[in-house]
């Protein structure tokens, strides 16, 4: 695989809506295109387009390859100019890809059980992971338990994927829509006694608010958890240091990663609280 | 490639200092990390050169995010000058720049006049390095950033403590954020600077009308991109009039027009920084497309067109 991705144009297969404001875009791109690892992401451009000015990082849903071609599948929620542009793209349109891009998850190795954590559209890397893992050795026999949150039912994605990938799937929505009502992360610690260090393993990803109340818990349980992160982005390959994180250090001096390049994905224990 | 090689124009420049680069189109500096990060994307030693990201005395945090905001036709970036160090870059970074055949800038600054000689000083037995750009005129910084290179004294003063420093050739940066460019530049060149290069960004500003706080951790930060292209241009121009040092022109080039409208006002080389990011392979999409642009005219040497702004 190649460090900075590579840019390649891939046309459009399919945009369709999934839930309101949530598409999934398929893209066929040539062979080349190297393999993702799950939590990895692509910048994506539609067309030569300049307006948005930059282009926009999303993870890797699903990727698969037949001879001719590779197929990339982006889950993605509309939230502004540049994702109203791409749910505007149809069959044929082409984008500009840069990636695969940044540090995705560790494979689940020797642990026996992963637990999922998503909030929102944030479960797209995780649907990525449990497709993977059930693709590789030990993962065919590793438990996966899947916490997915939303605002509301009529916005809960992937989980016809989820509910066909994990052992255990569990959905918790802010109005009570569906499944537990309250908070994806309140909805797993209910059932942190299932979950023991070392054999379990937690994977992360949604808003802020999300990933903070579980930093709190994994902490305080001593569990292993991985956690994408989200910051604006320019280059996507290291260079401008516009996504910066900050880690834990010197309270002094503070200390910074790259989003894009020394993640998305994030051992949970690095980063430090920032309550910005 | 189209044609043969005797219609293949020549690209060479002279960017004083005795540097000759193998064509005009350099990387700006903070817009392409150390080089390596672009080795999967381009042939880095078709470049004329690359300019690294600001280095100073000691190792740098930057600025707490979000560091970024994309504006009309360009960002906005408050990065605060992040960088590795001076001994990083040397022990590190300098073995795979060295090998590639290019021209290699190290840009510089320092939060005192001091330091600027100190940082000057450390690069001047570097094998591989083949000219320091002092940046004097990045807005991030509160101290020893817009401050030094908006003030002609200041200005002076620290290019002839670098000057002092080291034997090898000096451009200095200008930062737009001044009312009469053509003072500072002056007394840059006064004070022993071999070229300029300009512009640093523009320093903007933008808010969340929701929040109502700065996009940026940092409040303000600096404008780049097609955007602030006419602006850089502009000074450019009034740059290239006020001295006779070659000047080196930044700001918004995104694509090979955009680069000969600079070397036609003045320019005799360029930096590509923002189109970077939109594009990895800009500069080489930059250096072909002006090679075939001079071709399809007949222009058998790019130096034919430096400078030939036509005002009657
Ligand atoms: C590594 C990574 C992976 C991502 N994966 C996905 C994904 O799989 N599906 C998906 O729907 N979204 C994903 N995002 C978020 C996505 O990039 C943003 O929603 C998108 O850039 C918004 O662009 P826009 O022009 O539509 O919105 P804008 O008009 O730019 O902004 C609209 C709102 O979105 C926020 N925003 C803008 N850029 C980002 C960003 N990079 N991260 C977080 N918030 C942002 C803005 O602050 C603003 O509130 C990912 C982000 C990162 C960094
Ligand atoms: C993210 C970013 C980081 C930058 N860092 C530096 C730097 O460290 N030193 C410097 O002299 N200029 C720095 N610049 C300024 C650029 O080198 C350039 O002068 C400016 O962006 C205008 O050119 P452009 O419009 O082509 O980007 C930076 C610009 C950007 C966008
Ligand atoms: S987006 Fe440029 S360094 Fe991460």
């Amino acid at each position: 695989m190649k460090e900075g991705g590579q840019i390649e144009m891939g046309i459009v297969r399919s945009n369709d809506e999934v839930a309101p404001d949530h598409r999934i875009l398929a893209i066929e791109l040539p062979p080349s295109f190297g393999d993702g690892q799950p939590g990895q992401f692509v910048m994506l451009r539609p067309g030569e387009c300049r307006d948005p000015f930059l282009p926009r990082p999303f993870s890797i849903y699903t990727m698969d390859r037949d001879g001719e071609s590779v197929h990339l599948y982006l889950l993605y929620r509309v939230v502004g100019k540049g994702t109203v542009l791409m749910a505007s793209l149809r069959r044929g349109d082409t984008v500009m890809l840069l990636g695969p891009l940044g540090r995705g998850f560790d494979p689940p190795g020797e642990a026996e059980k992963a637990v999922l954590v998503a909030g929102g559209v944030g479960v797209a890397p995780l649907v990525c992971y449990a497709e993977r893992a059930r693709k590789t050795g030990s993962g065919r026999a590793l438990e996966i338990t899947a916490y997915v949150g939303a605002r509301t039912e009529g916005i809960l994605v992937g989980l016809d994927r989820l509910e066909a990938l994990c052992d255990v799937l569990k959905v918790a929505t802010d109005d009570g829509s569906r499944g537990y009502n309250g908070t994806v992360t309140e909805l797993f610690r209910r059932d942190l006694d299932k979950f023991r260090p070392p054999g379990s393993v937690v994977k992360a990803c949604g808003p802020k608010g999300m990933t903070d109340a579980l930093r709190d818990i994994v902490e305080r349980e001593g569990l292993y958890c991985q956690v994408s992160l989200e910051e604006r982005m320019a280059c996507g390959i290291g260079v401008c240091l516009g996504c910066a994180v900050r880690v834990k250090g010197d309270d002094a001096e503070p200390a910074y990663l790259r989003v894009c390049k020394d993640g998305p994905v994030f051992d949970m224990g690095v980063i430090y609280r920032d309550d910005r | 490639m189209t044609g043969d090689v005797l219609s293949t124009p020549n690209m060479a420049v002279s960017i004083g200092g005795g540097i000759v680069l193998k064509n005009p189109v350099m990387t700006a500096s903070g817009t392409f990390g150390y080089g390596e990060e672009f080795s999967s994307h381009i042939d880095l030693s078709r470049l004329g050169g690359i300019v690294v990201k600001g280095l100073s005395l000691r190792p740098r945090a930057g600025n707490r995010p979000p560091r970024i905001m994309e504006t009309s036709a360009g960002m906005l970036n408050a990065i605060g000058l992040e960088n590795v160090g001076v001994e990083a870059f040397i022990a590190e970074k300098m073995k795979f720049l060295r090998t590639l055949g290019t021209a290699i800038v190290a840009n510089i600054f320092g939060d005192t006049p001091k330091e600027y000689g100190s940082v000057a000083e450390r690069l001047n037995d570097v094998e591989g390095v083949t000219a320091l750009e002092v940046n004097i005129s990045c807005p991030n910084v509160k101290t020893g950033g817009v401050d030094l290179g908006a003030d002609p004294v200041m200005a002076g003063k620290v290019t002839r403590i670098v000057r002092k420093a080291t034997d090898l050739p000096i451009i200095v940066k200008l930062t737009p954020n001044v009312t009469d460019i053509g003072v500072v530049a002056r007394s840059v060149e006064e004070a022993g600077a071999d070229a300029l290069s300009l512009i640093n960004t523009l320093k903007g500003m933008s808010v969340d009308i929701e929040s109502r706080r700065p996009h940026l951790g940092n409040i303000t930060g600096g404008l780049s991109g097609p955007a602030v292209k006419p602006v850089a241009l502009r000074m450019v121009w009034e740059a290239v009039r006020a001295v006779s040092i070659p000047v080196i022109g930044i700001g918004g080039i995104m694509n090979h027009e955009d680069a000969l409208e600079f070397l036609i006002t003045g320019a005799s080389a360029v930096q590509v920084g923002t189109a970077n990011f939109i594009n990895p392979a800009a500069t080489i999409d930059i250096i072909e497309g002006m090679e075939r642009w001079l071709e399809n005219r007949g222009i058998a040497d790019v130096n034919q067109i430096v400078g030939t702004l036509d005002l009657s």
